[in-house]
């Protein structure tokens, strides 16, 4: 019942990234008392996601891209493409939303203390892994070796540009970068270099049997990551795939998000590749 | 047994009415069976061996409003009073057909539409002589049948079976027209059902093979199959905003697996591009099943997507023979 309503919400910040993509902050309308547990919307895992409602336009699935803050601030990083996030342009701090969430599974921490992690994202792709990035900064020591692959199509389509070098600064993670198209200000930024994606993993020494890699990105690089990655030792079972799908309920009930016998919704949206090996239609 | 003579059939139907509105199979002017309100002195079409709809309907409507926004009060389910509803012949397949749709809309966080929809309703179940297009029979199904009362039918008469305690509840205010029978009928189209079944191998399902592309090379798109299959509950979620300017409505419309823009998402991308693929995703689900029920085959063997399809096209035969059926 309660997944199936979606509570208020309340945009606090509107920050454009680039033209078409706004990272927005939200807060959850009902007055949470100090100490009270945070609202179960704004309190979920890196991979979930929630569906987020404008009213008299729909509903939509966006990733989260934060992590669970002690004021229930929700981040959500959307690229303006669809009949909800089209209008969302022109929303501003103080705007009303319906958000209800989480859903899926999100990424398996567990599974990763201890391991070296690659997280790989193209485009619209960093901002389910940023919240994962967050989520693994800030227990640092719980992983082994962190790294980020990030490509985008151009030098300013990359999201997040100035955290991520902020980030590479420190000896925590190493983050390379690459565009498709060099446009014109590539020189500027470090650890970029005009290539495809998986072209970075020639730049990466990874230990297959200590590493887990988490991939986001469009259904388009995903063939080419997971066959680069195999070659290079890594098993299935430690490659993880977030996929996109248009998941309308979120409860494993509309059947839009199908994929092979799995739902995104309830079985995913991430899975490791074993699962998705095979199934017509997965990845692209 | 408790049994009731065909004669006493219309006063059963009074007593029936007393308990709630009353819907069966009728035979519509234009030669249609559907489940609708059966007026009285009106007889329901039991010799009819499909309605065209099935009876997911009263469950699922094929549009209805699951939301109501209001911009001082937020979103709201539009819960009304259901009024008490009585479904009178339905076949094993089409019960079997309410119970997988149990499945999937009630459960840990039940839907709370279906839910009250689905307590205000009693079933009773008819039996039936499968027709050339049932598939029960050759293909049993693991769905349970289930029912309140269970109406055999036999030569002058019903004999009656009760499936659950509003059943046995509804048995005493209908005991007027019953009347006790030493009787040994033969098995009914229920036996198909509640059967453990094993599932194809993953390897039957192969793209690969060639009536894939043979029969969807036939299929048109149109969905019927979906439409009137009675375990298909995909649904588009849709929202208008009222000319108020500060209220909404959430509906749900019956979806179909056969179109393209059911695997869409923003942008327009597709993960079903061409019918070929979406012909062999609905054969998977629907054999195989995902979420709520995964591994849980979704065909009743009702037969009504093979006889409404306006190509002639046929499931069951792929099915034949990725199973290796030699019929």
């Amino acid at each position: 019942m309660k997944a199936g309503l979606p509570t208020s919400a309340t945009i606090t910040s509107v920050r454009k990234l680039t033209s078409d993509t706004t990272l927005f902050a939200l807060r959850c309308d009902d007055p949470a008392a100090a100490g009270a547990p945070l609202p179960a919307v704004a309190s979920f895992l890196p991979g979930q996601f929630l569906e987020l409602s404008l009213p008299g336009i729909g509903e939509v699935p966006i990733s989260y891209c934060g992590i669970p803050s002690s004021d229930g601030t929700i981040e959500l990083c959307i690229r303006h493409v669809g009949h909800v996030t089209i209008p969302l342009q022109n929303a501003k701090p103080g705007d009303a939303v319906g958000l209800r969430g989480p859903f899926g599974l999100g990424f398996p921490l567990k599974s990763y203390e201890n391991q070296d992690l690659l997280l790989i994202a193209g485009g619209l792709g960093m901002a389910p892994l940023r919240s994962l990035l967050l989520a693994l900064l800030v227990e640092r020591g719980q992983w082994g070796e962190l790294t980020l692959l990030y490509g985008a199509r151009e030098p300013g389509a990359l999201l997040f540009l100035d955290e991520l070098l902020y980030m590479s600064q420190s000896s925590d993670i190493r983050i390379y970068l690459a565009v498709d198209r060099r446009g014109s200000c590539l020189e500027g930024i470090p650890h970029c270099r005009a290539a495809l994606l998986p072209a970075l993993l020639d730049q990466v020494m990874l230990q297959p049997e200590r590493t887990h890699a988490a991939l986001c990105g469009p259904p388009i690089v995903y063939t080419p990551l997971v066959e680069r990655l195999n070659q290079l030792g890594l098993a299935d079972e430690r490659i993880h795939l977030s996929l996109e799908r248009r998941m309308k309920c979120g409860q494993g009930r509309c059947g839009h998000c199908a994929v092979g016998t799995y739902l995104c919704c309830t079985d995913g949206p991430v899975f490791n590749y074993a699962m998705l090996k095979g199934i017509e239609g997965a990845l692209v | 047994m408790r049994y009731m003579e065909i004669s006493k059939l219309q006063r059963l139907l009074d007593l029936l009415r007393q308990q709630g509105e009353l819907h069966s199979p009728v035979l519509g002017d234009d030669g249609v069976t559907r489940f609708e309100l059966l007026p009285p002195g009106k007889l329901p079409d039991l010799a009819a061996i499909r309605t065209q709809l099935p009876p997911k309907k009263y469950l699922l409507h094929p549009q209805e409003t699951i939301l109501t926004y209001q911009a001082d009060a937020g979103y709201r389910v539009p819960l009304a009073t259901v009024p008490a509803m009585i479904l009178f012949g339905l076949h094993p397949c089409d019960l079997a057909g309410i119970s997988y749709l149990d499945r999937i809309f009630l459960g840990d966080e039940p839907d709370q539409l279906y839910l009250s929809r689905r307590a205000a309703l009693t079933l009773i179940g008819v039996s039936c002589t499968p027709d050339e297009f049932c598939s029960c029979r050759l293909y049993p199904s693991p769905l349970e049948a289930w029912y309140d009362l269970f109406f055999q039918q036999s030569v002058d008469g019903i004999a009656v079976s009760i499936g659950s305690p509003r059943g046995a509840e509804l048995m005493k205010i209908l005991d007027d027209v019953m009347e006790e029978r030493e009787l040994l009928l033969p098995e009914d189209t229920r036996c198909f059902f509640g059967r453990k079944i094993p599932l194809p191998p993953e390897s039957e399902l192969d793209q690969g093979l060639p009536e894939w592309q043979v029969l969807a090379g036939h299929c048109i798109g149109c969905g019927a199959c979906s439409v009137c299959c009675p375990t298909c509950s995909c649904f588009d979620v849709l929202e208008f905003g009222g000319l108020d300017g500060s209220s909404a409505e959430r509906l749900r419309r019956w979806d179909n697996c056969l179109f393209r823009s059911h695997a869409e998402v923003a942008g327009g991308m597709s993960f079903q591009k061409d019918r070929a693929q979406r012909f062999r995703y609905r054969y998977r689900h629907k054999y195989r099943g995902f979420g709520q029920v995964k591994g849980v085959p979704g065909c009743t063997g009702c037969g009504r997507c093979r006889a409404f399809c306006p190509a002639g096209l046929d499931l069951r035969a792929l099915a034949g023979k990725l199973e290796g059926d030699a019929s």
